[in-house]
């Protein structure tokens, strides 16, 4: 009887550790939530949309991004074929400017927030690949769908790429970057980049 | 004996006639016998965009490879592409559906990726784009701006 007793408390000890190992590895779609709430909430705040506060807004958007964001995987992808060729000072430049262009071409613009829904429309994974579906709603009703690709590192899931309506944003940069390194250089990259990001 | 050899002379003409013929139909038709050459891989769209049998796969403008089969899988276009052996298609590699011109046929380009894995034979390209609707943009650019 005792035997039994202990037997169960036993398997009932494994039972919760199972579950709750369960509940702290989030779905993908948990993941871009987290992130995609917490950027609206900054956005939408209005203590914080002031001119005084808009570094600081800026700066606080750009950290809730780079927790979601994996620059490593993007910058590579990105490059491609011509990464394996960096050295590793080269890849660490890269990948800053990199973060900085997406920043000054997409960051400022969410000041014209103006109270778009986000749905979120189903996932799917696979091993440590998986795809969150989006769909943006605008104040007049355009659907806007969006779909993030992501990595799963640990527990957590990295966004690696953005598709809008179809359109890869990784795929977009790599052909671009391609061109331009094949017909000058990986340098003059580096040095458009640079003046590209230093515009604003 | 002369007989003969005319209705030989005209035997092996039709004979030859018809295994030209065959060959026409081979090569015009894009079959291949014994399977082909190469190995075959797969890439998932959303949308094909009416992507064909026998559309051309091609990197940097170049045709390397063509589709040989669409299928619908879950409703989305699956399609398995013949690719020649030489040809090392990295793991993140993007597979998107372009169309010649503004209103042309379809084809598949796929930038090369940096990845130091490839794709084996029978693999699937896990990044890929779908044909862009160029109706569905222009209508929702349209109804964007009311």
């Amino acid at each position: 009887m005792k035997r039994g007793n202990l037997l169960r408390a036993v398997v009932f000890f494994f039972l919760i550790i199972v579950i709750s190992a369960q509940a702290f590895a989030e779905s993908p779609t948990e993941s871009i939530r987290e992130t995609t709430d917490k950027i609206i909430a900054f956005v939408a705040d209005p203590a914080l949309n002031v001119p005084d506060r808009a570094g600081e807004r800026k700066r606080l958007i750009r950290q809730a991004v780079d927790e979601r964001f994996d620059w490593v995987e993007m910058a590579r992808r990105t490059l491609a074929r011509h990464w394996a060729r960096r050295t590793d000072e080269e890849r660490k430049e890269f990948i800053a400017l990199f973060g900085r262009l997406l920043e000054t071409t997409y960051l400022d613009k969410v000041d014209g927030y103006s109270g778009e829904e986000v749905l979120y429309e189903g996932e799917s994974v696979d091993e440590v690949y998986g795809v969150v579906k989006v769909k943006i709603v605008t104040k007049n009703e355009t659907e806007i769908p969006v779909e993030y690709r992501v990595k799963k590192r640990g527990d957590d899931w990295f966004v690696y790429d953005i598709s809008i309506e179809g359109v890869s944003l990784i795929n977009n940069y790599r052909t671009q970057f391609n061109s331009i390194i094949v017909r000058s250089s990986y340098e003059n990259l580096v040095k458009k980049l640079r003046v590209k990001v230093e515009e604003d | 004996m002369k007989k003969i050899d005319l209705e030989l002379a005209v035997g092996l003409f039709m004979l030859a006639g018809i295994v030209c013929l065959g060959y026409l139909t081979i090569k015009l038709g894009r079959m291949e016998i014994l399977g082909g050459k190469g190995y075959e891989i797969q890439a998932v769209f959303s949308n094909s965009g009416g992507l064909k049998v026998g559309s051309s796969v091609i990197i940097a403008g170049v045709q390397v490879g063509s589709v040989r089969r669409i299928v619908l899988d879950d409703y989305q276009a699956r399609a398995f592409v013949n690719l020649p052996a030489d040809i090392k298609i990295q793991e993140d590699a993007i597979a998107s559906i372009k169309t010649k011109g503004l209103i042309g046929e379809k084809y598949i380009e796929i930038t090369p990726g940096g990845s130091d894995k490839t794709i084996e034979p029978g693999g699937v390209i896990r990044e890929t784009q779908p044909a862009i609707d160029i109706e569905e943009l222009i209508s929702n650019f349209v109804f964007g701006k009311l």
